[in-house]
């Protein structure tokens, strides 16, 4: 019996350019879905049916996406929800989160809530044995925690999960999008909310404390012109005690108490 | 730099091997000014060399060797002719008063990774001399809570920021910040004191460890039924606080601020749209933080007053298998943490291999390296292979190709051993050996497999 | 007699039904358009101008060639009319022993060639045939010696006769009977592959016909995934390889020991067309680090795979250097074949490897290949304040600068080429943030789609200003926008900068000065040489400023690629050496201080050689240096 899995994708936007394209973290989840042995993978997107870079993912192996129509700006979780309730997948997928709006990541936690299932964040790898979902999850340093859930469950994936495969331009044209319209609330709370490009923040070079206005002053001056400490003639045995020391000084390593 | 510095200072050098540390009116005004505790540097690395090099050098080998020989001596950067001479026993034994601080910050600050160990390290320091006193808010009008990651029970640098922040929100308006700690059942090696908290809500139960999102949220759920904070504040990570918080905001049936850059009490800054556009809102309940949007606490200490931990009753359906088993050999290049690289001027590749494993580091190596067929391919770092953001990056006989830089662009620490001290790579270096390999890999790993525990 | 006619007889019958035997499997191929008549009357120019032109680079097999071919067309003509229609004439008689003997002389020249055999030449039947050439015009040339009265007529079952009988079974066996099956097929295939090229346009051209053409995205299926998918004509110029190795032993790929040797190739795509059809009968050198004998397929099965008839590592070692297009002495298009192949897989798989899979999804986003800004390109030349076209409508160079303007080493050459055109007072301009990336990379990696879409959308850029010419220090772009833009609409006249630099410097536009560099060998792009026929202008250039110029062992239309070419640098197969470390060390042996470039790609790859080696400075900047020395 094939095991339905849905992932649920987005539109995600270059950094650079802005330009429309499959959001990485969710190319990411159609990706590790693609390689679930067994699986009837399915994409679901709410919002336009229009929007080429759907295709993207199509290109990735998919057969259809099926397309909840929706305005820009709406609510997708009602929608994703109620499709996902009738349709009962054992298995949901997502990126962590989105590139095209809010991105608050709050969306595959709100279908899981929908669904009464439980959730799994940031898996790397995911595999069936009988009705349990073996995974891996990604943990910061190529950490991984082993987990095993019972499905139906909602999992999101990181970017940390492996790269998703190169949408076939033959791939794309060829795969079908099917078009439901969603009854998508406009998301009042949003319209309170301003919005403007990115701003950087300023490096942080700051946080002095008891100094006067000259050493900081100088501080920073000195910052700006700084050089790494350079050791010369020095005895490989002092050298390599220098770098260690670095080392444990920088918290990289622990020395033996 | 600080090496010439220091070479430069004889004044400070002799003293220090007579054993005797200088105080601060000793020191000439350049010295003096660096070893003033001014604060921290990050993300900046030039800057933050400087700052190191010019604050940590001086006072370290002032001080420090005089007043605790061995156990510190490896925590600080210094000169080692000075630190020999300590450890040989002509360093005097007695300890002026300046530099001997107190053990417990001393001892934080050694062991924590992270965090600005330098402004720590000179904020302990300050701090002795100056004997900042404990702040308390014994009535808040309202509370702000904060759930730090506390991975490996330590305060990351991360959750040092939220804290920083949950201060920020307290402060303005004359509310008190709960740090809610799990702890695990060894404590936190940090003090919480330190990082800023009045209030400290301490789940030490093991089973809160290890993968419990559920128990957790139900824990900050409780805390919040009990304590009714006016915001609840995560760091934005992956898998734990950014995951806990997204749980508790669906739970509250709440909003949630994440990926926020800037808080205040009135307005908060969260950045949307794949990085390109900020979105300020009013602040919700629940906010997930992202790294380096607040200020730590520095050179304070709050109360951190303990308060009781309710009981929790949750249940997981996903089971924890553990860690599986991290050979720092097969973590894949672009997620390592500590990378050994290798260079063309590596030749005795036994004793490369062996270094890389004694400090538990991933190999790394340079295009022509791999070419060569040393390592393996998907081991090289550069443009033309992977590029790499470990926390540090130990290039060994690597002259630094335009290429292979770029693949270590967004390194912060890097150690440079090579015989031209004029190459690329340690002009680039944080810390640069000039000087033999060959001769150094055996040395260096030598002393990893004397010093090194664990990790 | 009536038996050897009988014998000439059968074997002129069976070869020609093995002839539509063989010429059958080319037709699984799809259909192309191939004017027949045409290609039949250009024959004996196509065969005794082009291809011998190709063949005479190796004069010694020029002259083997000469002799056993034109020996034996002309024997067997002759044998016809002497011993199959029975013409009783002594003057015929002695023809034929004189073409039997220098066929003879020549089959000895064929026999000496492969001793010891060259790693080249393959083995298997070809083995055989000095031998099978020396039965056919020994027994020939007995059962000739009485018709030229010579000797008396002997009796078919005498020994004279008897050993006639045999030696002629086994000549005609190899040369007539089963020539379309054996290693004489390359003859009738070849002569076939002549009259009906694929690029027909290309024999007797003046300049290389180098431009891929477009494929209709709007076909079922993109690219070639099994034998089928390629043009009849395609399949039948695969049958006319020789196996003579040529192509070996200029391959960048083969001599970095990469997993490619296109004869090989070659040879796995012809046999591919046979169902259960496998490479182990294939009998010289094999992909480098790939044993022979593992590989299958069929008319229908796909060729590239894992353990099919190719590897993916060979079709993505390929630099598109078209070395082996420029050796092969039957014109078998290599390239074609790859990118038809690398377009099935970029476009209905999606199974591109290394990094390239990035650097097109940049490309599609961003229109760079590096991701980056568009607004960026210009960024390393804000203190040249470079004029825009937008902002003056018109001029006479418009600078295409490319990719390179992303990269610290080629912003130099840009710098050095912008102040040279200063100099020279040339009004030029630049498209900044209106220039796209041309799209070449990904239509050598097989993505058409990104191509054609940044193809139009330059070409409608360009149509909007007037300019006189284009000119680029990127050979890859100068290529695309010569060779491939005109079937986008976009026709105009495109210079390579060194092309330029050798106008201005023969019109006296620039100072004259001289070059303190020392000793220089200049390293041949393949898409401004070998693609574009253009060696002269960059030579032109350094001898100008009197740089003391030594070549290479490869040089000019034959130079060895530097391995940037084709996506190579992205795709990053790995061999056993690097393509740029082999170029790099023919550049050692000519004790030259300096290897001059003229290409982003080519630069880059020999500054990323190690060690000692001769510095790697472009064209441009030589000249720059001469002439502000002036």
């Amino acid at each position: 019996m094939a095991i339905d899995v849905v992932v649920l994708v987005s539109i995600g936007r270059h950094p650079v350019s802005g330009r429309a394209r499959r959001a990485d973290a969710d190319a990411r989840a159609v990706e590790l879905a693609l390689g679930i042995a067994g699986a009837h993978v399915q994409l679901v997107h709410a919002g336009d049916p229009d929007e080429p870079a759907l295709r993207d993912y199509l290109g990735m192996g998919a057969n259809a996406v099926t397309v909840l129509r929706m305005g820009p700006e709406a609510d997708p979780v009602s929608v994703l929800s109620a499709h996902l309730s009738s349709t009962k997948p054992q298995i949901v997928l997502a990126g962590t989160r989105a590139e095209g709006g809010e991105d608050s990541g709050l969306v595959p936690y709100l279908v899981a809530q929908a669904l009464n299932t439980p959730l799994v964040p940031g898996i790397v790898s995911l595999s069936l044995v009988g009705e349990r979902a073996e995974m891996l999850q990604g943990l910061p340093r190529g950490r991984r925690r082993s987990l095993v859930s019972p499905v139906p469950l909602v999992a999101t994936v990181p970017v940390m999960a492996p790269a998703p495969r190169m949408s076939a331009f033959g791939l794309a044209r060829r795969g079908t999008i099917a078009v439901k319209d969603a009854d998508a609330a406009a998301d009042a709370a949003r319209t309170a909310w301003t919005e403007g490009p990115a701003r950087r923040r300023p490096k942080r070079i700051k946080v002095m404390k008891a100094a006067s206005a000259a050493d900081r002053v100088r501080a920073v001056t000195e910052m700006a012109a700084g050089k790494g400490k350079v050791l010369q003639n020095v005895p490989p045995e002092e050298a390599a005690k220098a770098i260690f020391d670095y080392l444990v000084t920088e918290g990289i390593i622990q020395a033996k108490p | 730099m600080s090496e010439e510095r220091i070479r430069r200072d004889p004044r400070a050098e002799r003293e220090a091997r007579r054993g005797r540390a200088p105080q601060a009116e000793d020191i000439p005004t350049p010295v003096a000014a660096e070893a003033s505790p001014s604060g921290r540097v990050r993300r900046d690395p030039r800057a933050e060399r400087a700052a190191r090099t010019s604050r940590a050098a001086e006072p370290a080998t002032a001080a420090q060797p005089a007043a605790a020989p061995e156990s510190e001596s490896g925590r600080v950067r210094r000169d080692p002719r000075a630190e020999r001479a300590s450890r040989t026993g002509r360093a005097a034994p007695a300890a002026p008063q300046p530099a001997a601080p107190a053990p417990a910050p001393s001892g934080r600050v050694r062991r924590d990774p992270r965090a600005d160990r330098t402004a720590q390290r000179q904020a302990g320091v300050a701090r002795a001399e100056t004997a900042s006193p404990v702040k308390t808010i014994a009535d808040p009008k309202f509370l702000i809570l904060a759930v730090p990651d506390l991975e490996d029970a330590r305060l990351s640098s991360h959750d040092k920021d939220v804290i920083g922040a949950a201060r920020g929100l307290a402060d303005a308006g004359g509310g008190a910040v709960v740090v809610l700690a799990f702890t695990g059942p060894e404590g936190v090696k940090d003090g919480l004191d330190e990082a800023g908290a009045d209030r400290a809500l301490r789940f030490a139960d093991v089973s809160f460890a290890g993968y419990a999102p559920e128990r957790r949220a139900a824990a900050v759920l409780a805390a919040i039924q009990a304590l009714n904070p006016r915001h609840i504040l995560f760091p934005d990570t992956g898998v734990v606080g950014g995951d806990v918080g997204r749980r508790v905001a669906v739970s509250l049936g709440d909003r949630v601020a994440s990926n926020v850059q800037r808080v205040a009490p009135d307005r908060i800054t969260r950045r949307g749209r794949g990085g390109r556009a900020d979105f300020a809102l009013a602040p919700p309940r629940v906010l997930l933080i992202a790294a380096e949007a607040a200020d730590p606490v520095i050179d304070e200490r709050y109360e951190a007053r303990d308060l009781p931990a309710p009981r929790i009753e949750a249940l997981s359906h996903v089971e924890d298998r553990g860690l599986a088993a991290t050979d720092p050999a097969t973590v894949p290049m672009a997620e390592a943490d500590f990378i050994v690289s290798a260079g063309n001027g590596v030749r005795d590749w036994d004793a490369f291999h062996r270094v890389a494993a004694a400090l538990g580091a991933s190999e790394g190596g340079s295009r022509p390296v791999c070419d060569a067929g040393h390592l393996p391919r998907h081991r090289q770092v550069g443009a033309s292979g992977t590029l790499v953001e470990p926390r540090c990056y130990v290039a060994l006989g690597i002259a630094g190709a335009p290429q292979h830089l770029q693949g270590i662009s967004k390194v912060e620490r890097v150690v440079a051993v090579n015989a031209d001290a004029h190459c690329d790579m340690v002009k680039r270096a944080d810390l640069a050996v000039v000087g033999d390999v060959q001769a150094l890999m055996p040395a260096l790993e030598r002393i990893a497999k004397e010093r090194r525990h664990g990790n | 007699m009536i038996l050897l006619q009988g014998l000439i007889g059968i074997c002129v019958a069976v070869g020609a039904a093995c002839a539509l035997w063989r010429a059958r499997r080319w037709f699984r191929g799809r259909p192309a358009k191939v004017d027949f008549l045409r290609g039949l009357l250009r024959f004996p120019q196509s065969y005794f101008v082009d291809l011998h032109h190709i063949v005479a680079r190796d004069p010694y097999t020029a002259r083997m060639h000469v002799m056993v071919a034109g020996g034996f067309t002309a024997a067997f003509l002759l044998t016809l009319a002497v011993h199959l229609f029975d013409i009783d004439s002594r003057g015929l008689a002695w023809l034929l022993l004189a073409f039997l003997v220098l066929m003879g002389a020549g089959a000895a020249f064929v026999a000496l060639r492969r001793r010891p055999k060259p790693a080249r030449l393959s083995a298997g039947g070809f083995s055989r045939l000095p031998w099978s050439l020396f039965a056919f015009a020994a027994a020939f040339f007995l059962a000739t010696l009485p018709k030229a009265g010579l000797v008396a007529p002997f009796a078919a079952f005498s020994v004279p006769g008897i050993v006639v009988l045999v030696l002629a079974a086994w000549g005609c066996a190899e040369m007539v009977a089963f020539l379309p099956l054996g290693p004489m097929k390359h003859s009738f295939a070849g002569a076939m592959h002549l009259i009906c090229h694929p690029r027909f346009q290309r024999l007797g051209a003046a300049r290389p016909d180098s431009g891929l053409k477009p494929l209709d995205l709007e076909l079922p299926k993109l690219g070639v995934e099994a034998p089928s998918d390629f043009k009849w004509n395609q399949l039948l110029g695969f049958d006319a390889c020789v196996q003579c190795g040529r192509c070996e032993v200029v391959c960048p790929a083969f001599a970095a020991e990469l997993p490619l040797n296109p004869k090989k190739l070659i040879q796995d795509l012809a046999r591919a067309v046979d169902p259960g059809a496998s490479d182990a009968a294939y009998a010289g050198s094999p992909y480098p680090g790939r044993p022979v004998g593992q590989a299958h397929g069929g008319p229908s099965r796909p060729i590239i795979g894992d353990d099919a008839m190719i590897h993916p590592d060979t079709l993505w070692s390929c630099t598109t250097c078209r070395a082996c297009v420029q050796e092969c002495p039957m014109m078998i298009e290599h390239v074609d074949a790859i990118v038809d192949l690398r377009r099935f897989q970029a476009l209905e798989k999606g199974a591109v490897p290394g990094k390239a899979p990035l650097v097109l999804a940049e490309l599609r986003a961003t229109d760079t290949q590096c991701g980056a800004a568009l607004a960026s390109r210009l960024d390393w030349a804000a203190d040249l304040s470079l004029p825009l076209i937008s902002a003056k409508g018109e001029c006479d160079v418009l600078l295409w600068l490319g990719e390179g303007a992303f990269d610290l080493r080629n912003q130099r050459t840009l710098r050095a080429l912008v102040r040279l055109m200063r100099h020279a007072k040339i009004d030029f301009a630049v498209l900044g943030e209106e220039e796209l990336d041309t799209g070449d990379l990904a239509r050598r990696l097989g993505d058409e789609a990104t191509f054609q879409d940044l193809a139009k959308r330059n070409a409608a850029t360009l149509a909007k200003y007037r300019f006189r010419r284009i000119v680029t220090a990127d050979p890859h772009v100068f290529h695309s926008l010569r060779n491939e833009y005109p079937a986008f609409g976009a026709r105009h006249e495109v210079m390579h900068h060194t092309m330029l630099l050798d106008e201005l410097v023969s019109q006296g536009a620039l100072p004259k000065g001289k070059s303190s560099a020392g000793k220089t060998t200049y390293h041949d792009p393949c898409y401004l040489g070998r693609y574009n026929g253009e060696i002269r202008a960059p030579r032109a250039v350094l001898d100008a400023i009197g740089v003391e110029r030594v070549e290479m062992e490869r040089s000019g239309m034959r130079s060895m690629c530097c391995g940037g070419g084709g996506g190579a640098p992205v795709t990053d197969i790995a061999g056993k050496k690097r393509i740029p470390d082999v170029r790099m060390e023919q550049a050692r042996e000519t004790g030259a201080a300096v290897v001059a470039v003229a290409c982003p790609n080519c630069a880059v790859m020999l500054e990323g050689v190690v060690g000692p080696r001769p510095e790697v400075v472009d064209v441009a900047e030589l000249l720059l240096q001469a002439v502000e020395a002036a």
